[in-house]
C-alpha cells in the first residue's frame, strides 16, 4: 500500500515535468513541422517524419519515426493520399490511440482546404492520381493560413492553459504571411500570365496563386516516370510557346529536367516544397520566400 | 525498454522466419546458384505487374497474388528446366538472364498501366520494422507446411542438391524433384522479401551458409551454425538501430553490416584454426 504514494507523486512528476513543451506534436512533413512551432512556441515539441529532400509520397521507416509517433500527443499530416503509402503502417506500428484517425489529436491539413485536380472518375487509368485531389496545397501561401487556424484551434483544445498564446502566435504569424503575400504577388506580377513545367503537378497551386500556369508535366501521368514520347511533346510545346523555365525538386531526376531544358535554352531551377530543402529554408515563411525569388530570377532572365 | 511493445512482431518476425531461410540458404550455396532468390523475386514483382495490367490494384486483393505465386511456379519450372547434367554454360548465367528480361519485362508491362514503378517496387521492397502480427503468422504458417515437406522428404532434396549424379544413377528424377525445390523455395522468398525486402532476403540466404561452410564440413552442424549467425545478426541488428536512439539507423542495413562482421570473424577464426592444425600436424 506504500506503493500509491509513490505511484501517485511519480505519475505527478511525469504530467508536471514537460512544463516548457506540454505537447509532443509529430508532423508527416516539414512545412506541417515550422507551422506547428510558429503557433505551439516553446509549449509544444515538434518531430517532422519526412527528410525534406525525400519523396513526399515514399518515405522510408526508421525506428525513430515509430517512437515519436508512439509518443505523440498531436500528428499533422497533409491528408488527400498523400501519405497514404507509408503513414498507415507507421501508424500501426506506433499503437498510439491519441492520433489515430478521427482521435483529436489527429490534423489532417486537407481538410478546409478546397483542393484542386480531383479527377471526375475516379480509376487508376490517370496514373498515382490522388483521388482526393492534388495534395500539394500548402504552396498556396493562403492555404497555410487556413492551416495554422486549423492547429491552432486543436493545440488550444488539448491545451487549454495555452490558449491564449496559441491564439497570439496565430495573429502574429497570419500577419507576418500577409505582409509577405504583398511581396511575393508584387515579385511575381511582372510574369502574370508566363508558362512554367515541372516534374509533377506539384506546383498547381503556387501557380494558381501567383499567376502562373504550372500545367505542363515532364511525368506523362502522376507518379509515372517520363517516356520519351511524352519528353518529345513537352519539347515541343515548350519552344512553340516560348517556356523557359523548369522546376525541379531534390528528389525528382535533373538529369531529365536538363536534358529536355538544353534543347529548349530552358533554365532548370531547384525548388522545394519543404523548409530545409534549400539553403536559408528553415521556416516555411523562409521557404517560400525563396522559392518566389528564384523563380522571378528565373522568369527574369529568360 | 519499448522493445516487447513497440517491436514485439519485427523481433518474432526476426526469430522464427530466418529458420527457413537458412536452411535453404544451405542449398543455394551449395549448388552454386547465389542470385536464384532475385530471380524468383523479379519474376514474382512482373506477376503482380501482369496483374494491375489486368486492373488489379497491385497493393490488395486475390489477383496480385495469385499471379504472383503462379508466376513463380513458372520460374520455378524455367530454373528446373534449364539445370543440365553436363551445362555448357553455367546456370547461374540462365539465372541472370531470367532475372534481368523478368526485370525489364515488368517495366514493360507498367509502361502500360497506370499503377506507378514506385507502387511495385514498394511491394517487392519490405520493411522489416513496419511487419504487421497478420504478416508474421501468415508467412510463418506457409514457412511450417514448407519445412514439414523438406523435413519428411530431406535425404531427396538434399541428394539432388549436393549430389545430384548419385540421384541420377539412383534413378530418381531429378527435374521433378528440382522444380519442387524451386517452387518451396520461391513461394519462402517471395513471401520473405514482402517483409523484409530484397537485401535482407540475399543476406540472410547466403551469409549464414557461408559462415556455416567455412566453419564445419557436416551438414546438421552447418544448419546449427547458420541459425546461431541468422538470430545473432537479426536480434542485435534490431536492438541496436531501435535502442540506441541517438544513433537512429535504419534497421535491415545495420543487420546486414552486423552480418559482414560476423563472416569476417567467421573467416578469421578459420583461419586461425587452419593455421594451428597446419602447426600440429607439421
Amino acid at each position: 500500500m506504500k506503493l500509491i504514494p509513490i505511484v501517485c507523486a511519480a505519475t505527478l512528476l511525469a504530467v508536471a515535468l514537460p512544463a516548457s513543451a506540454a505537447l509532443r506534436v509529430v508532423a508527416t512533413t516539414g512545412e506541417y513541422g515550422s507551422l506547428a512551432t510558429e503557433i505551439g512556441g516553446n509549449r509544444v515539441s515538434v518531430t517532422t517524419i519526412a527528410k525534406p529532400t525525400e519523396d513526399p509520397h515514399f518515405v522510408d521507416a526508421r525506428p525513430s519515426q515509430i517512437v515519436a509517433l508512439n509518443r505523440a500527443d498531436v500528428l499533422i499530416e497533409g491528408g488527400a493520399e498523400l501519405e497514404i503509402g507509408w503513414l498507415p503502417p507507421l501508424l500501426d506500428g506506433a499503437r498510439n490511440a491519441k492520433i489515430l484517425a478521427g482521435a483529436p489529436g489527429r490534423i489532417v491539413a486537407s481538410e478546409g482546404i478546397q483542393l484542386l485536380d480531383i479527377p471526375l472518375a475516379a480509376d487508376r487509368s490517370q496514373g498515382d492520381t490522388h483521388v482526393a485531389g492534388n495534395p500539394h496545397f500548402m504552396l498556396d501561401p493562403l492555404n497555410s493560413k487556413v492551416v495554422a487556424q486549423h492547429i491552432a484551434r486543436v493545440l488550444g483544445q488539448l491545451d487549454p492553459g495555452g490558449g491564449p498564446t496559441y491564439n497570439a502566435n496565430l495573429a502574429r504569424f497570419s500577419a507576418e504571411l500577409d505582409g509577405k503575400m504583398k511581396e511575393w504577388t508584387a515579385q511575381l506580377a511582372p510574369f502574370r500570365g508566363r508558362q512554367i513545367v515541372t516534374y509533377h503537378p506539384t506546383w498547381r497551386y503556387f501557380g494558381r496563386r501567383f499567376g502562373l500556369r504550372a500545367d505542363t508535366f515532364l511525368e506523362p501521368k502522376p507518379g509515372i516516370p517520363p517516356s520519351p514520347p511524352h519528353l518529345a511533346k513537352v519539347i515541343q510545346k515548350m519552344q512553340d510557346e516560348k517556356i523557359r523555365v523548369l522546376l525541379v525538386e531534390p528528389y525528382q531526376p535533373r538529369k531529365t529536367a536538363e536534358a529536355v531544358a538544353s534543347r529548349n535554352d530552358a533554365v532548370v531551377v531547384d525548388v522545394c516544397q519543404f523548409p530545409g530543402g534549400l539553403p536559408g529554408t528553415s521556416t516555411y515563411l523562409q521557404l517560400i520566400d525563396v522559392v518566389v525569388q528564384r523563380v522571378a530570377q528565373a522568369l527574369a532572365k529568360t | 525498454m519499448n522493445l516487447l511493445t513497440l517491436w514485439l512482431w519485427p523481433l518474432v518476425g526476426l526469430i522464427l522466419l530466418p529458420t527457413a531461410l537458412v536452411y535453404f540458404g544451405l542449398h543455394v550455396v551449395g549448388r552454386g546458384i547465389i542470385f536464384v532468390d532475385l530471380a524468383l523475386a523479379q519474376i514474382a514483382a512482373l506477376g503482380i505487374a501482369v496483374a494491375a495490367l489486368l486492373g488489379a490494384d497491385p497493393g490488395h486483393g486475390t489477383l496480385p497474388y495469385a499471379l504472383a505465386v503462379l508466376f513463380t511456379m513458372g520460374g520455378a519450372a524455367l530454373f528446373s528446366l534449364t539445370r543440365f547434367r553436363h551445362p555448357r554454360v553455367p546456370h547461374e548465367a540462365i539465372i541472370g538472364i531470367i532475372y534481368i528480361v523478368a526485370a525489364a519485362a515488368a517495366t514493360l508491362v507498367l509502361s502500360r498501366t497506370a499503377a506507378g514503378d514506385e507502387e511495385i517496387k514498394n511491394l517487392l521492397v519490405g520493411n522489416i520494422l513496419l511487419v504487421s502480427r497478420l504478416e508474421v503468422l501468415r508467412t510463418l504458417a506457409l514457412y511450417v507446411l514448407v519445412g514439414a515437406l523438406h523435413f519428411v522428404l530431406r535425404r531427396r532434396f538434399h541428394m539432388i542438391s549436393f549430389e545430384p549424379e548419385e540421384a541420377v544413377r539412383q534413378g530418381i528424377r531429378v527435374r521433378l524433384w528440382d522444380f519442387a525445390f524451386y517452387a518451396t523455395f520461391g513461394l519462402v522468398v517471395t513471401s520473405f522479401v514482402r517483409i523484409a525486402g530484397v537485401y535482407l532476403v540475399f543476406s540472410y540466404l547466403i551469409v549464414p551458409a557461408v559462415c556455416a561452410a567455412l566453419l564445419s564440413s557436416r551438414t546438421a552442424a552447418r544448419l546449427a551454425i547458420g541459425w546461431v549467425v541468422a538470430f545473432t545478426a537479426g536480434i542485435s541488428g534490431l536492438l541496436l538501430s531501435t535502442q540506441w536512439e541517438s544513433l537512429d539507423l535504419p534497421t535491415g542495413p545495420t543487420i546486414i553490416c552486423i552480418f559482414g562482421l560476423l563472416l569476417l570473424l567467421s573467416g578469421v577464426v578459420t583461419w586461425v584454426r587452419a593455421r594451428s592444425s597446419a602447426r600440429a600436424g607439421g
